[in-house]
């Protein structure tokens, strides 16, 4: 009798395992599924890109990608908690979302997630394993997401204004403090100007290994306190004595182009050149990385535990991983978000993205551990 | 069958406030079992209050919500006083719908872009003058740390609201009756104004009044807009906190949003608080002396104006302008790639956000109707406070305890669940825009019609509802103009299958492309623009067709019987 039930079992497990390998049986029920992708909407080129790639997918496979534009992922992280509540493990409403770092986290600790996926993807042959695609923000991924570009945290300056910038943080100071007014950073916990001060701390410290330790274990005060020093000299000078910040990236951007600052960030180092054919920012600015080097990290596609087409998501991320779909976002004229595949199977001029020294992210409890302290710092 | 009725509307916009409140309560106290919180605990509002800068964000929001509702109650006092019914009057009401109809998002682009460091009036003061500003200097008007720039865009939004509401209240107020009495009294205009029309206005003003000063506390996007954000209003650091990535700190944000409530609850006490005393305590300035101050409306209805409709053309210039850099007074180049990259997806959304926006209005206003009806007739009633729920808790606070009970009832029908939602949270606004008419009818019209042998009905409709015809027609476009405006119940109930102009236009506005941001605002504007228009046409036309209805018309004796059919 047990034998009987073992039997069965491994039999059902073995069906199971099949159903789950074989792509062409995915692609099969995929044919003619909506995926409803969760992004964020407010960037034009983006959300053409994707309208493109919904064109691509109905074509090929059968499948249409449905872009529902989100101002913030948290949005529908929401919904998803409320399906979870409601017990709602099938027929879910979201298919795909695209996100990384802290979101992924709380979504692959609280079991939102489908999975893992990833490596029965077919186009995850190409992908660039040298790049940290199997960790996000140093948690491992275990297949539940897979990457879509690269992130890395560049500054932009206009040569015509400023010809010679900053080429480390204790330069941006002597910078500031010699040009009052023309130097900030986004208001943490805006994504990037958390990332400003990891970044900041890492040159602070060279790099000081503690920083991929967990912050229970470390001295958070004493490892932190030149980070301290360093933005209470800094805030003295900086664009409205440190009182007001910008919201995020985008408004640095349009400071910049504004002339109130001399320098505005990004996440990625190819924004210049679509911002230059959109219009919003002067022919004669370039991108650039502190001398050592740029915080890197890598943004994801990832399937909600309870989604209603997993098939048609899966068709789809294999196709926005394929070499024809990342050529074209790494496209400097359509988005220029630079690839995550290996350079032999780019075409165009995502080829030709070259990458800044890449400095790896700090233990993600940093992330918040900084943000509290900023916050009782500067935060009223 | 009215009562039947009236639990159905009870059903449908009082009851689902539970679920959502006992969402966010139980969350504020830590019961989350989905993200494995599952013991009863005050850690989230142990947070709460130790958040450096809590007390500053508090009270910014005090401050920018009582200040800007009784600078626009006094502006808009001031233009009734100066401009009600004289020759100027027209134009008044002629531009009302087109200010009413530009939303708060696209007034606050607006604003920021005129006024901002780098915005229309620098470039244009440096091109003229050649003078040159430091950033500091310039600055006091958006993201300024003292929210003046918040609090002065929000009492100008206001005023065309406040305005549209004192129409149907003065109407029937009968000033022409009670500036007779008062000039004969040896009162001058603006002193009767003050002294006779102020305290009825304003008592009959309080939901009006109320709809304001919630929403100047709740608002998120405007504030981000033109708002300070280190520290930001208390509003906008709770949609920081349920924007936060890590679940466990759910608790956090559900107990700022109690806060925000119990904030929000408080002012309406305190508007409240200053009707009752204006009107009633300290009421010796309503007859100690005869001479007085006129505020200068005209001016402020100008100002107003000027402003709104500068929007407008300048939406349109930003639409078009590929590069527009500062201190430019016009752009350098020029494209329409904007509007063609967006053009073939706008046709379903504009007409999906028009079917849902007129299911909306009809809906609502029926029910508004209703309620109010029953108000009349039945002691035991729903108080218009709890009526008023929807409007005071941030949305995204309520909308996950609605979502859970909506998926436990049906998790397919997404068009339901929106429109329901968007009825959900335009009742109060509705039903709060009626309640000034409703209160200030006169109840024997009706008393009269049924003496004379009409069913209730009949008089309803053959009496009331068409002296009422204004006010209920202006209560139709705002519930419109409310489904037009839904963000987070659009997006979240929809599940993402339902793609309206403002969730397009609140999703591309994240990215700061102003160009984008542009077509959506003016589309976003253009809708309730064409229910506001139609609304003040029909009313017009009403009126004009109305051959001076005897009721109108009690100075003259015996007006009935001229129109009686001659009997030789």
């Amino acid at each position: 009798m047990t034998r009987l039930i073992t039997l069965i079992f491994s039999l059902l497990t073995v069906t199971h395992l099949h159903a789950n390998n074989s792509w062409e049986e995915i692609t099969n029920k995929a044919d003619g599924q909506t995926v409803y992708f969760h992004a964020w909407g407010g960037s034009q080129e983006i959300n053409n890109y994707l309208r493109w790639a919904n064109s691509q997918l109905q074509q090929q496979h059968g499948v249409t990608l449905k872009h529902v534009k989100v101002t913030d992922i948290a949005e529908t992280t929401a919904r998803l908690i409320a399906e979870k509540a409601a017990g709602k493990n099938s027929g879910g409403s979201v298919d795909m979302v695209w996100i990384n770092g802290e979101n992924f986290k709380s979504m692959k600790s609280n079991k939102l997630l489908f999975g893992p996926f990833v490596d029965q993807l077919p186009s995850w042959q190409y992908v660039d394993q040298s790049l940290p695609v199997d960790s996000d923000f140093s948690v491992p991924t275990d297949g539940l997401e897979a990457p879509w570009g690269v992130g890395q945290l560049v500054f932009i300056h206009d040569t015509q204004k400023l010809n010679n910038p900053p080429a480390s943080f204790s330069e941006l100071l002597s910078y500031a403090k010699a040009y009052p007014n023309r130097i900030t950073y986004p208001k943490p916990p805006a994504f990037h100007g958390t990332s400003f001060l990891k970044a900041l701390l890492i040159e602070l410290t060279n790099n000081d290994e503690t920083l991929s330790q967990p912050t229970e274990k470390v001295d958070f005060q004493l490892i932190t306190a030149p980070l301290w020093k360093y933005l209470d000299e800094l805030h003295t000078v900086a664009w409205r004595k440190g009182t007001q910040f910008p919201s995020g990236s985008a408004e640095t951007l349009q400071l910049l182009d504004d002339g109130q600052l001399d320098l505005a960030i990004t996440f990625n180092p190819n924004a210049v050149f679509s911002a230059q054919e959109n219009g919003t920012l002067a022919d004669s600015t370039v991108a650039y990385a502190m001398d050592t080097g740029a915080l890197s990290n890598i943004h994801f596609l990832a399937i909600p535990w309870n989604a209603s087409a997993s098939e048609g998501a899966q068709v789809a991320i294999n196709f926005l991983l394929s070499p024809e779909a990342q050529s074209r976002k790494g496209d400097l004229k359509i988005w220029g978000d630079p690839s995550v595949l290996q350079n032999q199977y780019l075409t165009g001029t995502a080829k030709n993205t070259q990458l800044f020294k890449s400095i790896a992210e700090p233990h993600p409890s940093w992330q918040v551990a900084l943000e509290t302290e900023w916050q009782k710092r500067y935060g009223n | 069958m009215f009562r039947a009725t009236y639990l159905l509307l009870i059903c449908i916009v009082i009851i689902p406030t539970l679920p959502g409140i006992i969402g966010v309560m139980l969350s504020s106290f830590s019961y989350i079992p989905p993200v494995g919180l599952d013991s009863l605990s005050l850690q989230g509002y142990a947070d709460v209050l130790n958040w450096p800068g809590i007390s500053t964000s508090s009270l910014l929001t005090l401050f920018t919500a009582l200040t800007s509702t009784y600078l626009a109650l006094t502006i808009c006092f001031a233009i009734l006083q100066n401009l009600w019914r004289n020759k100027h009057w027209k134009r008044v009401e002629l531009v009302l719908s087109p200010l009413l109809a530009v939303p708060h998002v696209a007034f606050a682009i607006g604003f920021a872009f005129l006024f901002a460091p780098t915005g229309l009036t620098t470039r244009v003061i440096s091109t003229l003058f050649g003078v040159e500003f430091d950033d500091i200097s310039t600055s006091w008007l958006v993201h300024d740390p003292y929210a003046i720039g918040l609090t002065l865009a929000l009492a100008l939004k206001e005023v065309p609201f406040l305005l549209l509401m004192s129409i149907p209240i003065l109407q029937q107020l009968e000033i022409e009756k009670l500036s007779k009495v008062g000039s004969s009294l040896g009162y001058s205009p603006s002193q009767l104004w003050i002294k006779v029309v102020l305290p009825q206005w304003l008592a009959k003003m309080r939901f009006p009044l109320f709809a304001v000063v919630a929403y100047a506390s709740s608002v998120v996007d405007f504030a981000l807009i033109l708002g300070p954000n280190t520290p930001p209003t208390l509003a906008m650091l709770v949609w920081q906190w349920f924007n936060d990535p890590d679940l466990q700190l759910l608790p956090r944000a559900a107990s700022g949003a109690i806060l925000l409530f119990i904030l929000t609850s408080f002012l309406l006490l305190l508007v409240l608080l200053i009707e009752k005393f204006a009107t009633h305590y300290f009421k010796r300035w309503q007859y100690s002396g005869r001479a007085g101050i006129s505020l200068p409306g005209a001016s402020f209805f100008g100002i107003i104006t000027l402003l709104s409709i500068a929007i407008f053309p300048l939406m349109l210039i930003w639409s078009y302008a590929q590069r527009w850099r500062f201190p430019d007074i016009m752009p350098s180049r020029f494209s329409d790639r904007f509007w063609e990259s967006e053009w073939p997806s706008f046709l379903p959304i504009i007409s999906q956000s028009i079917a849902i926006a007129l299911i909306t209005a009809m809906v609502t206003l029926c029910l508004a109707v209703l309620a109010h009806e029953y108000r009349i007739k039945n002691k035991l009633h729903i108080p218009g406070y709890v009526v008023a729920i929807p409007m005071l808790i941030p949305q995204l606070s309520i909308l996950f305890g609605l979502q859970i009970a909506t998926l436990y009832v049906s998790s397919e029908s997404y068009y339901l669940w929106v429109i329901w939602s968007h009825i959900f949270f335009a009742f109060p606004f509705v039903y709060l825009s009626l309640d000034g008419p409703w209160k200030s009818y006169n109840q024997n019209y009706t008393r009269a019609a049924l003496s004379l042998g009409k069913s209730p009905l009949q008089a309803f409709f053959m009496v009331k509802s068409r002296l009422l015809l204004p006010s209920i027609l202006y209560a139709w476009a705002i519930g419109a103009s409310v489904s037009l405006a839904q963000y987070l119940p659009t997006l979240i109930l929809g599940g993402g299958r339902i793609a309206t102009v403002t969730t397009e236009a609140v999703a591309l506005s994240s990215g700061f492309d102003r160009r984008v941001t542009a077509i959506y605002a003016l589309w976003q504007a253009l809708l309730p623009f064409v229910f506001f228009t139609t609304a003040i046409l029909a009313s017009r036309l009403q009126h004009k067709a109305r051959v001076k209805p005897a009721i109108y018309q009690e100075s003259v004796p015996n007006d009935a019987t001229s129109r009686k059919p001659r009997h030789p």
